[in-house]
């Protein structure tokens, strides 16, 4: 009996599910493409940048664009691009950002790179996934 | 730890990680480009705030 196109299996390599993979979680794109060591590479630091953006009282910028505070909202994008640790840190409550501390921006540069930085992850995933690297 | 010269260095260690990771595959060459990264990112800054040091606010 012959296999219908709908009946095959989608390959591991996906590069849709890759992408967004890699992206809610930093590092999972390379662990599902067998690049262990850089996945752990990533998950561990990443993760790492993020909190320590939340514990150096760094805040944790909404969504939603607000024309008189653009910056506002480009840092939200740039947070969001940590992916799932932005939802949690937000469901514990931490990221409300203490604008008197000493350490207030130097936390809200951790956690904006850590985001940035995953978003190159993503496509460096993406690359992978399609076989360019 | 949160002095500005050890978070630059704490930083630079987390950017210097990631990009020798994304950008060289094996162990080996990442551990130098990664070394190299970091030397970078603190001599520069150090060059940098020294340069600014004269400057008025």
């Amino acid at each position: 009996m012959r296999a219908d196109a709908a009946d095959q299996v989608e390959p591991a390599t996906n590069k849709y599910l890759i992408a967004a993979v890699a992206w809610a979680i930093p590092g999972a794109g390379h662990l599902l493409l067998g690049r262990r060591q850089k996945g752990i590479t990533f998950l561990v630091a990443l993760t790492l940048m993020f909190a320590t953006g939340l514990w150096l009282e760094g805040r944790i910028f909404p969504l939603g664009f607000d024309l008189s505070q653009p910056l506002v909202g480009l840092a939200a994008i740039a947070d969001l691009g940590i992916g799932l640790p932005y939802f949690v840190a937000k469901f514990m409550g931490e990221g409300a950002g203490r604008v008197v501390a000493v350490t207030y921006e130097y936390g809200n540069a951790f956690a904006i790179v850590a985001g940035l930085l995953n978003m190159l992850v993503v496509l460096d995933a993406w690359d992978v996934a399609e076989g360019r690297k | 730890m949160t002095t500005h010269l050890g978070l630059m260095a704490l930083f630079s260690i987390f950017v210097s990680v990631v990009f020798a990771a994304l950008m060289r595959d094996a162990p080996r060459e990442q551990m130098l480009f990664g070394a190299r990264l970091f030397g970078g990112f603190m001599g520069a800054g150090i060059l940098i705030g020294w340069l600014l040091y004269p400057l008025p606010l």
